[in-house]
């Protein structure tokens, strides 16, 4: 509420760094955004959607890079620690938003700022330091070939403080690789390349220090929030054990119920499971917990492989890497799918999209499509973990099949044939994570109409999958799934951490979203007017995707779950049909009032939500 | 009286301390009777990790009754006999 903005929560300044004139320059936060769509994703959809030419080369001089905070952020308020980075995807070719937990977003409030906008390109290696109102482009240099690890050692070192925190991009973000990440402290930002449109602006780091603090209306509202909010973190079952195991907590309940991708997800049951769940990880790799600001969740690990070829240190590994390089790769080696998870973070790249396009070809090498002359030598057998880091290493360094597999696994389809894309396990680009739709259809048009593709934050499986929703039932899915993009995408503004799900949806908005987002503003938000802004957030991405000249015929599953049924366990026979996929579209459009043929918002929804302006664009 | 294994994994496998625990009950019994039962061997823990005391009702999720797939939302009612398996399968949110 500093500089006497309207709402609690809100610095009210947005700082904006040109690299191409090295323009700093810090405006005030517009207070009609921050109203209607928040923070976050929500608000940097809003920005880009101006900002942005249509159909802008992600890569190129015009796009941009926004980070963005929320208004809970920095307060007392648990769960809260995210924040988000938004620009238009090299690797998906529309708006993306990949969010990180940690420290980096409440420091950037700390130092006076809602958020960032980084345009233009640099033509030699910089960094950006903040330091709360001085803000500075310092020649990066010395740290453009440094991997993220160490580039934070040396720019601690550099400017003397243990307490900055830093956002620095690996190897494959300079070089602009596909699926490069942004690592923030510990926290990646992850997916859809932000990494690489970083590298594109020759943005080594964001290092930030700030020691303000964050303004609230009413500090015993907030204070009795947060309380009741830990409350519920503490008691809530569906969040339970998230501190003992990590967000591994589930991966032998999942394979018990034949929902664990395996072998590129040519099933869903894996043998090796046993070895690789968070019971397994805990005994014999975690040295520790940690936990992100103000947050009583404590989800993430700290493990070490002490010594042995997989010798690593990391944080995690999160259940997309027990997924990504275990079932999915089907290796069974707790401490090689450490070292996978490490590989990953040194190289800057998604730990899913490297894991899923590994998948990919260790599937070529099984149909033989790929042979060891076509693979560099390594045997790169399912289970193979040695092949697997060898491969990483690879694409890490982009060389020879590794070359390949950093284009993402549908470039590489395109580009091998051979009917090798009906199990590329993508859509709009974008690898799957480890949550399957198979046999939850609310999930999977979830998945299909999400402005990312395999994203399982834009869609959540758990109301089928927990069964409070009858995973049977086609009617009224595209309305389930519709309500849960809407507490999705208002949690992702308000920048509240999906792990508490269960608290913040999970079918709809939860009353406790409200109760944060009102108790730190001081808005006086009912239902109806919080679904409106998540509705409002929902359609301005989805008017960026079709500016873009993204329609329905986009909205996809990848191919194996349309053809494929799963072939054994408690799930077999699930998948779904193109002809099911088609009717839930449908049913998912009508509910959101958006054109069947072209699957665009129509005038009259956009009218309703104040989004008149993009009518035109979308036509 | 008839014998069922419950096979369960994480936080409520701690709880009942085995990957599989054998327990008696009538024969037949429903699912809601194996609850009440291992509610009363393992107590408040369990019912922790179970029932949501900000609502008071059982948590949903899913179960693998021998080969087929049930609900705790909708299925408590069925039938287990001597010799059944149990698995609950527990969901875990956000990640």
């Amino acid at each position: 509420m500093a500089k006497g903005f309207k709402y609690g929560g809100y610095i009210g300044q947005l700082l904006r760094v040109n690299l191409t004139n090295k323009g700093i320059t810090k405006e005030p936060l517009r207070e009609d955004w921050a109203r209607d769509f928040v923070g976050g994703v929500g608000l940097s959809a809003r920005i880009l959607y101006d900002e942005l030419p249509p159909r802008v080369d992600a890569l190129g001089l015009e796009n941009k890079l926004v980070m963005m905070t929320g208004p809970v952020n920095g307060t007392i308020i648990p769960a809260a620690s995210r924040s988000s980075v938004c620009a238009k995807s090299p690797y998906t070719g529309s708006f993306f938003h990949s969010i990180f937990g940690g420290f980096l977003g409440p420091e950037l409030k700390f130092a006076g700022y809602d958020g960032l906008i980084i345009e233009g390109q640099a033509d030699y290696p910089v960094y950006l330091w903040i330091d709360d109102d001085k803000v500075e482009i310092r020649d990066a240099g010395h740290l453009w070939g440094k991997d993220p690890f160490k580039t934070q050692e040396v720019l601690r070192k550099e400017i003397g403080d243990e307490e900055i925190h830093i956002a620095t991009i690996g190897l494959a973000g300079e070089e602009k690789a596909s699926y490069a990440m942004i690592l923030c402290d510990i926290r990646a930002a992850g997916r859809g390349g932000m990494g690489a449109v970083m590298g594109s602006k020759k943005l080594k780091a964001i290092v930030i220090r700030g020691t303000g603090g964050v303004t609230v209306p009413n500090v015993l509202k907030v204070y009795n929030t947060a309380i009741k909010l830990n409350e519920l973190i503490a008691t809530t079952p569906a969040v339970q054990g998230l501190s003992q195991y990590g967000t591994p907590r589930n991966v032998a309940a999942m394979n018990e119920g034949g929902i664990l991708p395996t072998r590129n997800w040519q099933t869903e049951t894996f043998a090796g499971m046993v070895n690789i769940t968070g019971e397994a990880m805990r005994e014999k790799v975690v040295k520790g917990d940690r936990a992100c600001f103000a947050c009583s969740i404590n989800c993430t690990k700290y493990s070490v492989v002490p010594k042995g070829p997989y010798k690593s240190i990391i944080n995690g590994a999160d259940y997309e890497t027990i997924y990504g390089f275990g079932s999915a790769c089907a290796v069974d080696n707790i401490e090689a799918l450490c070292k996978a998870d490490e590989l990953c973070d040194e190289y800057g790249i998604d730990l899913i999209s490297t894991a899923l396009c590994i998948a990919w070809a260790m599937e070529c090498y099984e149909k033989g499509i790929f042979t060891r002359e076509d693979t560099d030598g390594i045997d790169l057998k399912f289970g193979n973990a040695d092949g697997m880091l060898q491969m990483i290493e690879k694409i890490g360094k982009r060389e020879g099949l590794g070359a390949l597999l950093a284009k993402g696994t549908r470039a590489a389809a395109q580009i091998v044939g051979k009917d090798t894309c009906r199990f590329a396990i993508q859509n709009k680009g974008l690898e799957w994570p480890g949550h399957t739709c198979r046999p939850f259809p609310a999930c999977a048009v979830g998945y299909a109409t999400g402005p990312r593709g395999g994203s399982h934050h834009d869609i959540r499986p758990t109301p089928e999958k927990s069964g409070l929703v009858d995973r049977k039932i086609l009617e009224g899915k595209g309305a389930l799934a519709a309500e849960i993009n809407h507490w999705l995408i208002l949690a992702d503004s308000t920048l509240l951490c999906h792990l508490a799900e269960p608290i913040w949806g999970p079918i709809k908005i939860n009353d406790s979203l409200i109760e944060a987002l009102n108790s730190v503003t001081g808005w006086e938000l009912d239902y109806q007017g919080a679904r409106k802004i998540a509705e409002r957030q929902w359609n301005m991405i989805r008017c960026f995707s079709a500016r873009e000249g993204f329609t329905r015929e986009d909205d996809q599953l990848p191919v194996r779950f349309m053809e494929e049924p799963v072939p054994e366990g408690p799930m077999k026979g699930s998948y779904i049909p193109r002809e099911t996929l088609e009717r839930l579209k449908d049913d998912y459009y009508t509910y959101r009032g958006w054109d069947l043929k072209t699957g665009n918002p129509t005038k009259a929804k956009l009218s309703e939500l104040g989004l008149d302006f993009a009518t035109e664009d979308i036509g | 009286m008839a014998k069922v294994k419950v096979k369960t994994f994480s936080v409520i496998r701690d709880v009942l301390g085995a990957d599989v625990v054998e327990i008696t009950v009538d024969n037949p019994e429903t699912v809601s009777g194996l609850f009440e039962a291992l509610l009363r061997l393992y107590g408040q823990p369990f019912k922790d990790k179970i029932w949501d005391p900000n609502t008071g009702e059982m948590a949903p999720f899913l179960m693998r009754l021998n080969e087929t797939i049930i609900r705790s939302t909708s299925d408590m009612n069925m039938e287990i006999r001597d010799g059944d398996e149990l698995a609950i399968i527990f969901p875990i949110g956000g990640g």
